[in-house]
């Protein structure tokens, strides 16, 4: 039997952490607990997040919004801050595994899980957000782009946990966008996906575009050509066509079971078309 | 999903829609006990070998383990199977797959059985293996059972009429493809599981999940060398089946287990991955059809090759194979055809039964060719599926005569009646920006039954008890349809009974009666006349006692009324548990027995393929409508709608029958969109339901099943079976629908975005867009 500490409070959280150092921490399970089900031997002990009100908060703070990482996707989907502003992280959470995964992982995981697939992932990188970490002593925080290092790897220390993001005030964006493909409509994990934001004049022409691909390269992948190549530019099937271009040859999908790297190239560029369709 | 479900107050199921739902339903993986132990195999991982040791004393030293077993324990044949005893319970010579067997371990906990299996030392030297049906026909291919006559051919089928092929060449259009349907996983919700343990006076108790509880008792004997009295079989509602469990599993292992260890419960339950592994698979297939018709568009001729992909054992490929060979040419008059069909044996993993049986290939094929030829003479594929339909008395591509009830006409008059059809344009024509729609049919049939040779009977028996309650002990398992419930309403109507009063028993070798598997569409259609029967004698023999209680002159006066008798003539009244107390125990049990009407008729001489179940005698039909939607950008295919028109017969309980085409119907779309069971030389790549994708509630369409009138004479109150037919329909359904929607569609399956988009790619090529 593995050993399950769950502390109520973050002085718990920290005691737990430096007597049982070796322990593995975990939110919500949907991650950790499918990898340990895998794994032979003895369980190691874990340590539970879910008690800690302190991770679970959604707030405003001085501009920016703060998502803590104990809160789950199905917390984050229904809070008014991101239903209502930040509609490309809700429609990346709102595709996220099923109803029962979307209650149980939490945001903290998902980053910690560091998939490329990851749903969360691709509007947090386009939103330019930031990851704040702590530990008993201090906190730090840095840029998703740096805390997030390479397929499941990430820069957390021994002694740290993920306490949110920070997402800075919006930007004025008439186009959020995010579309994932799978498998199937439940349960997919993304076999590619975009997340996009757009600044358009009242011309309808593009004054900022920022784009970034899931499951298309070993981390959230950027196309910087792909987005200047539609800024100043009237959005359109033309200069989106260029800018697919761009990006198929920018991102580095790999083959797998699910699907070949160059279905995973292609459609990566074709999903920047259907921004010819939506309405800003 | 029908709205009506539970909405219309119609309780349907008697142990509960919502027990089932909240997990109340204890299957055979719920059953523990105090002091039980875990039984578990260790699995070959190669996939051909010559077995030079098997070492388990390092097993058998490790704390907790019971018992560490080999084949060198088993006393009887430690050969099981149905037709071919070919598999052995665990591998003694040799290793015919990955999947396969070797040692057997009972431990006191989990822990110490995954242990301990670790811990089993194999000496394998291994063979050359073959993966690939025509390679291991080929000329100097390793043989994988070097006794059997055939080599690597299981079975091989070939059925000539008329002319057969040579009119091919003389039909006004002709049409030729090649087609290859991939491995289905069962996937159902309770992996193979099952507990035993052997009592003090010798006998082995084993409850498991298994569609086929008294062949599992024989098979048990012979494998182990036991005398079939000494073993009880239980067969608990299981948590899904489809043929999958249409077959041992778990059933001698724990037999052997519980032989080794006396007194105390063991449980086996395969894991996830275990399952894929070692589970039979619905048989991969390779399938050329070639289809000729006349000017008018009747079809003239076929001429279909087919091979199935059998893995290593006949966990039934024959009979699949059979059933291929038999639906090959669909519900349509085709006067000269040859058919010929091969099971081979591969190192892969196993393939066996699965819902559909041989047939979702055929009509896969089939039904797509039919749309080529439609292309290719210019006409409309529903249209031309009409004008070539069998009726009553028609004969089908293998040369047999349908004699039973034949309403497939009456199928596809209803999908061209059906709004979706008569508004397939403008439909089409609405479909929004990067999005192309289309309308695909298919026509399919599907056998009731086990054929000609293999007795198909039921034994159904009814019991009044002391108490005044029926009993009724049903002798095929429930699996999820709801048969047993439909059996109750048999017996409750011909006994007068309010519905769901009657006690259903579920199969206990000890206590009902042989009545073959839950398979081949048969199980309400055989068992269900047993039922009406074995109510029937019942009837009169309550009607005749109580007459004689009441002073009545002749049953006529007496009426059988919810739990009692009354004499009409006075009104007088006897309870049941009164009647049931003036009547010794064997008076108050009925039994009839049935066996289902088996075909005179030999289209082929082969006895083999008689014995595998050419002919059937009766079929039931079905037509399929969908509508899909593609997406240019991603290759995505979504099923908006889709139609099933279905003659099943009569109907006893149309929400019952309407769910099995539902579940069907899904399961048929996870076959033609989803499921991609994967292996390289043997090895399983898509081990578990995170690679293997199967459909979940959010991707199934907007289903609508129309049952056609008709009546069989046969069938209990005038149905045929409606379990499988169902499934046959929607793959070639929706891979006609997204022809009709980008002007091509791939030879591959299962219909992946990826598949979409280069069919997309090619259509464009060609400017394929219709
Ligand atoms: C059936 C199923 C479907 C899924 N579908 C999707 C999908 O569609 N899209 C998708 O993106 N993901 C999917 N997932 C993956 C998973 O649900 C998500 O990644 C989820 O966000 C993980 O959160 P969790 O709280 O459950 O993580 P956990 O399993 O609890 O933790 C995951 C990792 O993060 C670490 N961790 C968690 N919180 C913190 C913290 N605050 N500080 C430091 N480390 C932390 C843990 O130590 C662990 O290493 C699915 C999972 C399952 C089981």
């Amino acid at each position: 039997m593995a050993k399950v500490i769950l502390p109520a409070d973050m002085g718990q959280l920290w005691e737990a952490m430096e007597a049982h150092p070796e322990a593995r921490l975990y939110a919500g399970g949907t991650d950790l607990l499918v990898r340990l089900r895998a794994q032979a031997g003895p369980p190691p002990a874990l340590v539970c997040l879910e008690r800690l009100e302190e991770l679970r908060i959604i707030e405003e703070r001085g501009g920016e919004l703060f998502l803590g990482a104990g809160a789950t996707h199905a917390q984050i989907l229904e809070h008014p801050k991101v239903r209502g502003r930040l509609p490309v992280l809700a429609r990346a959470l709102a595709s996220l595994g099923s109803p029962q995964v979307r209650n149980m992982g939490t945001l903290g995981g998902n980053l910690v899980t560091a998939s490329p697939a990851g749903d969360s992932l691709p509007p947090l990188y386009v939103l330019g957000a930031e990851v704040q970490l702590i530990s008993r002593k201090a906190g730090r925080r840095l840029p998703i782009t740096e805390f997030i290092k390479g397929p499941g790897r990430v820069d957390l220390n021994p002694g740290e946990v993920v306490a949110g993001v920070c997402l800075p005030k919006s930007e004025g964006w008439t186009l959020q966008h995010f579309e994932k493909v799978g498998r199937r409509d439940a349960l997919a994990i993304a076999l590619v996906s975009l997340a996009a934001l757009l600044r358009l004049s009242s011309e309808g022409v593009v004054e900022e575009a920022r784009l970034a691909w899931g499951s298309v390269g070993p981390t959230v992948m950027r196309a910087p050509q792909a987005e200047a190549a539609l800024k100043g530019r009237p959005l359109g099937l033309a200069s989106l066509g260029e800018a697919a271009e761009l990006a198929g040859q920018a991102l580095t999908p790999i083959d797998d079971l699910r699907a070949s790297a160059s279905y995973r190239r292609r459609v990566a560029g074709n999903l920047l078309l259907r921004l010819a369709e939506r309405e800003a | 999903m029908n709205p009506r479900g539970f909405q219309d107050g119609r309780k349907t199921s008697r142990d509960g829609d919502l027990a089932k739902a909240r997990g109340l339903e204890m299957f055979a993986a719920d059953r523990y006990g105090a002091g039980m132990l875990w039984a578990g195999v260790r699995r070959a991982g190669v996939a051909h070998a010559a077995i030079e040791g098997v070492d388990t004393s390092r097993a058998l030293a490790a704390p907790g383990v019971v018992a560490a077993l080999t084949h060198a324990d088993i006393k009887g044949s430690n050969r099981q199977g149905v037709i071919q005893r070919d598999q052995p319970v665990l591998a003694d010579d040799r290793v015919r797959h990955r999947g396969d067997a070797v040692a057997l371990v009972v431990a006191e906990t989990r822990q110490a059985l995954a242990a301990a299996l670790e811990l089993i030392s194999l000496q394998l030297s291994e063979l050359p293996a073959v993966f690939d049906p025509d390679q291991a026909l080929a000329k100097g291919a390793p043989i994988i059972h070097p006794g059997h006559a055939g080599g690597n051919l299981l079975l091989g089928g070939r059925v000539e009429t008329g002319r057969g092929e040579a009119v091919l060449a003389e039909c006004a259009a002709m049409v030729e493809a090649e087609y290859r349907l991939p491995w289905q996983e069962h996937a159902y919700l309770e992996t193979e599981a099952g507990w035993a343990i052997q009592e003090d006076d010798g006998r082995l108790i084993i409850v498991s999940s298994t569609q086929t509880p008294f062949r599992d008792r024989q098979e048990v004997a012979e494998a182990l060398g036991l005398d079939p009295a000494r073993l009880r079989m239980i067969a608990p509602p299981t948590g899904g089946a489809f043929g999958g469990k249409d077959g041992v599993s778990v059933q001698s292992l724990l037999a052997l287990a519980a032989l080794a260890c006396p007194g105390r419960p063991i449980k086996m339950w395969w894991s996830r991955e275990e399952s894929f592994l070692a589970s039979p698979k619905r048989h991969r297939a390779r399938l050329r059809y070639r289809l000729g018709a006349d000017s008018q568009g009747r079809f003239q001729a076929l001429a279909a090759e087919i091979v199935y992909d059998t893995g290593p054992y006949d966990h039934l490929g024959g009979a699949v194979l059979t059933l291929g060979l038999e639906h090959a040419g669909g519900p349509y008059r085709i006067p000269n055809a040859l058919i010929e069909a091969r099971a081979v044996y591969t190192n892969n993993p196993v393939s066996g039964a699965f819902r559909g049986f041989g047939v979702p290939q055929v009509a896969a094929a089939m039904e797509m060719t039919v749309d080529l030829l439609a292309a290719k003479l210019g006409r409309d594929p529903l249209d031309l599926r009409r004008l070539n339909a069998v009726r009553r008395g028609d004969i089908i591509a293998p040369g047999v005569t349908l004699t039973g009830s034949t309403e497939i006409g009456q199928c596809l008059d209803r999908l061209e009646a059906h709004d979706l059809w008569r508004g397939r344009r403008a439909w089409k024509e609405a479909a929004g920006p990067f999005q192309r729609r289309g309308v695909g049919v298919a026509a399919v049939m599907h056998a009731v039954g086990y054929g000609p040779m293999v007795p198909d009977v039921g034994n159904a028996k009814i019991e009044l008890g002391a108490d005044g309650v029926f009993s009724l002990f049903c002798g095929v398992v429930e699996m999820g349809q709801g048969n047993s419930a439909t059996y109750g309403l048999l017996a409750e109507r011909v006994l007068g009974q309010e519905p769901g009063s009657v006690r259903l028993i579920q199969p206990d070798t000890d206590r009902c009666l042989p009545s073959g598997s839950a398979s081949a569409s048969r199980t309400t259609f055989t068992f269900g006349n047993a039922v009406l029967g074995a109510a029937t004698l019942l009837r009169e023999r309550l009607l005749a006692r109580a007459a004689d209680a009441l002073l009545g002159v002749a049953p006529a006066e007496m009426a059988l009324l919810p739990g009692r008798v009354r004499h009409l003539p006075t009104g007088k009244e006897l309870p049941l548990d009164l009647l049931a107390r003036l009547m010794t125990p064997e008076q108050r049990v009925a039994v009839h027995r049935h066996r289902a009407p088996a075909s005179t008729q030999r289209p082929s001489a082969d006895p083999v393929l008689q014995m595998h179940g050419l002919p059937h005698e009766v079929f039931s039909f079905g037509a399929v409508l969908a509508a899909v939607e593609i997406d240019e950008l991603t290759g995505r295919l979504r099923v908006e709608r889709l139609i099933t028109a279905v003659d099943c017969g009569g109907l006893i309980d149309p929400l019952l029958a309407e769910r099995q085409v539902e579940g069907a119907v899904v399961q048929g779309l996870g076959y033609g969109l989803y499921e991609e069971f994967l292996a390289r030389e043997g090895r399983v790549l898509s081990p578990d339901l995170a690679t293997y994708i199967i459909p979940t509630a959010l991707d199934a369409p907007e289903m609508e099943t129309v049952f056609v009138p008709g009546h069989e004479e046969s069938g209990p109150l005038g149905l045929k079976g409606v379990g499988e037919v169902g499934i046959d329909g929607p793959l070639p359904a929706l891979a006609n629908a997204l022809r009709d929607a980008v002007g091509d569609c791939p030879r591959r399956f299962p219909l992946t975005p990826e598949r979409v988009l280069e069919a997309l790619a090619g259509a464009g090529e060609r400017g394929g867009r219709p």
